[in-house]
């Protein structure tokens, strides 16, 4: 019978489980983010780095190909530690932008509509609205960070065979987490300012704006004072300094791994924080 | 048998900063599962929209308790929220999605299947009047189809108790009557129990059969409005001209009483059975010039003016204690 004659009837079936109902926020908001050209667009540009990284690797496993070159220069490309941090370092710049992009569209549009008492009058408590649009975000950037990072990593490991995996093993576990570690901090600084500024546009310039501010207060600080520790509070230096030590490849100058992680968890904490006051269904003015 | 109250309070206290909202409410509203309305009336300030939010789990109680539907307010949410549909008062949608779409995730937060969450968003689409614009973007709406697709929203679900704040707010009366229906409907057809909050107390006398009157965040009032009506007592406003002292003394002859507000006007309450012509006859042995005689029906005005202390004494009140 058509739905037009059918009439309203009570909906008296059986419901879906708890996580069904959590994969409905992140559902439709990939549905609707890769409706937008740019963000199909910036998706396609990052992954062609991963293709050029792809023949890298094919090359450097086809010795008869590299016959010609320098023998200093044979040795000099390698899939090594520092091969997987050049790579890392350009899909996390695509990352940045992308996160930028889609970020501020998730939760500023809910709060500018006041949709929020509408999520939270239903089965969804306000961590899993939360952690339902940071799914979103690190799922949408996995498609150009970890995830060719790890075919990538399969591709020399299916060329070199299976020596290379036991002895690099490592890289791969270490780049998976490297980028992790990048998309949670990427996704909450997003997330955060998409929840303090209503405007998307507002938004994703803050989302930007707030790595190129820290980057220069933390060399403002390094030179005003002639230290080197003010570096911790740039997000992205202190996540090279944990990437070289997952990757073994030389770190820059500065405080180590240690404080630049203890840093990074700070700004994670402060960040959930954040996105914790602001995530509620009414707001209450004392 | 026992019967589970819709909405059950427990000395409940709710502050908001360093003000007190909410002073220590205690009550039973509705029973579950009999498709009845219960209105929550009060002038703006009162705590009627603080008290919802405390029954979606919204606000937290600063002492005492809060069941809905037999669910404790703070514990047992994850339950209760999947049995309950929601309308705020304000404009609460997302307006890059089209009516269709929005309605299907609401659906399936809600814990419907895909496939039944978008044949029920149709369906409840079309049964708001909706349907021929349920593929427009919400943001393209007018404030009365906002109102639509908040209700829709609310019921998609299909709940068994529905919270509407201010349902009629803004709309024009055509819209209104259309609203209200729909609020029956949903009672009488559905069997799903509402709670409405409104300061509109025709609405609360048109569709609920239970009304609580709240001021200051307390509830200064409670009564059964099925009941009020089931006695079909008749109000009239009486306007008189002369030395009207002894009408309140002489009222009791044709069994009805009054109060006097000053300046010749009276209200009256007639029992069952006295017509208006016993009041003409009254007037006319007190030598009495009648000026205006109004019969109404609006009981919930008369009781809403006395909780809010604009009357001395509800007419027909000492009648129903008699009785």
């Amino acid at each position: 019978m058509a739905v037009y004659k059918r009439g309203y009837r009570r909906y008296r079936g059986p419901l879906t489980g708890r996580w069904t109902r959590f994969m409905v926020l992140p559902r439709y908001a990939w549905q609707r983010l890769y409706q937008q050209r740019l963000v199909i667009l910036l998706t396609m540009l990052a992954m062609v780095w991963p293709v050029l990284c792809a023949g890298f690797i094919y090359l450097t496993n086809h010795a008869e190909l590299l016959q010609g070159l320098d023998r200093e220069f044979r040795q000099f490309i390698q899939v090594d530690g520092r091969f997987f941090s050049i790579f890392m370092y350009v899909q996390a710049g695509f990352a940045v932008f992308l996160a930028a992009l889609a970020g501020p569209g998730l939760i500023a549009p809910d709060l500018a509509n006041n949709a929020l008492p509408l999520y939270f009058s239903r089965p969804l408590t306000r961590w899993n609205y939360a952690l339902a649009r940071l799914t979103v975000l690190v799922g949408m950037l996995s498609v150009v960070t970890w995830v060719p990072g790890l075919l990538l990593f399969g591709l020399q490991v299916a060329l070199a065979g299976g020596w290379w995996f036991w002895s690099n093993w490592w890289l791969g576990a270490g780049m998976v987490a490297g980028f992790l570690l990048w998309l949670l901090v990427l996704s909450l600084v997003a997330m955060a300012s998409s929840a303090y500024v209503k405007w998307r546009v507002v938004a994703a310039a803050v989302s930007l704006a707030f790595f190129f501010i820290l980057s220069g207060v933390a060399e403002m600080i390094d030179n005003v004072f002639r230290v080197d520790w003010g570096h911790v509070i740039d997000p992205a230096w202190a996540v090279n300094q944990v990437w070289c030590v997952l990757l073994g490849v030389a770190p820059p100058a500065g405080p180590g791994a240690g404080p630049s992680a203890l840093a990074l968890a700070a700004l994670i904490v402060a960040l959930a924080v954040v996105i914790e006051r602001k995530l509620r269904p009414v707001e209450i003015v004392s | 048998m026992t019967t589970i109250p819709v909405v059950e309070l427990e000395n409940l206290k709710v502050r908001l900063g360093r003000r007190e909202v909410l002073r220590g409410i205690t009550c039973r509203l509705g029973v579950a599962g009999t498709g009845k309305a219960v209105g929550l009336l009060g002038p703006n300030g009162a705590g009627k929209s603080t008290l919802i939010l405390t029954l979606l789990g919204f606000l937290r109680p600063s002492a005492g308790s809060a069941r809905i539907l037999g669910l404790d307010c703070r514990r047992g949410m994850g339950e209760a929220r999947s049995r309950i549909g929601y309308m705020p008062e304000n404009d609460s949608f997302i307006g890059e999605m089209t009516a269709v779409a929005f309605l299907r995730q609401m659906a399936e937060l809600s814990g419907l299947p895909p496939k039944e969450a978008l044949e029920k968003a149709h369906e409840v689409l079309f049964h708001v009047g909706l349907g021929e614009a349920r593929y427009r973007e919400l943001r393209t709406y007018s404030y009365g189809m906002k109102q639509m697709a908040k209700l829709a929203q609310a019921i998609v679900h299909g709940p068994e108790l529905v919270v509407l704040d201010e349902p009629t707010n803004g709309l024009d009366p055509a819209a209104r009557r259309r609203m209200l229906k729909l609020v029956g409907e949903m009672k009488s057809e559905q069997g799903m129990n509402v709670l409405v909050c409104s300061h509109l107390l025709r609405d609360i006398e048109q569709v609920c059969d239970e009304a609580v009157i709240m001021r200051d965040g307390a509830i200064v009032h409670q009564c059964n409005l099925e009941e009020e009506r089931r006695s079909n007592r008749r109000f009239v406003e009486l306007e008189v001209a002369g030395d009207d002292r002894n009408l309140r003394a002489a009222l009791p002859e044709i069994g009805a009483e009054g109060v006097s507000e000053g300046g010749g006007r009276w209200r009256i309450v007639l029992p069952a059975g006295v017509e208006l012509e016993a009041v003409w006859g009254l007037a006319a042995r007190q030598d009495l010039l009648v000026r205006k005689l109004t019969h109404r029906r609006d009981t919930l005005e008369e009781i809403f003016l006395k909780a809010m202390g604009h009357l001395a004494h509800t007419p027909g009140e000492q009648a129903e204690r008699v009785s």
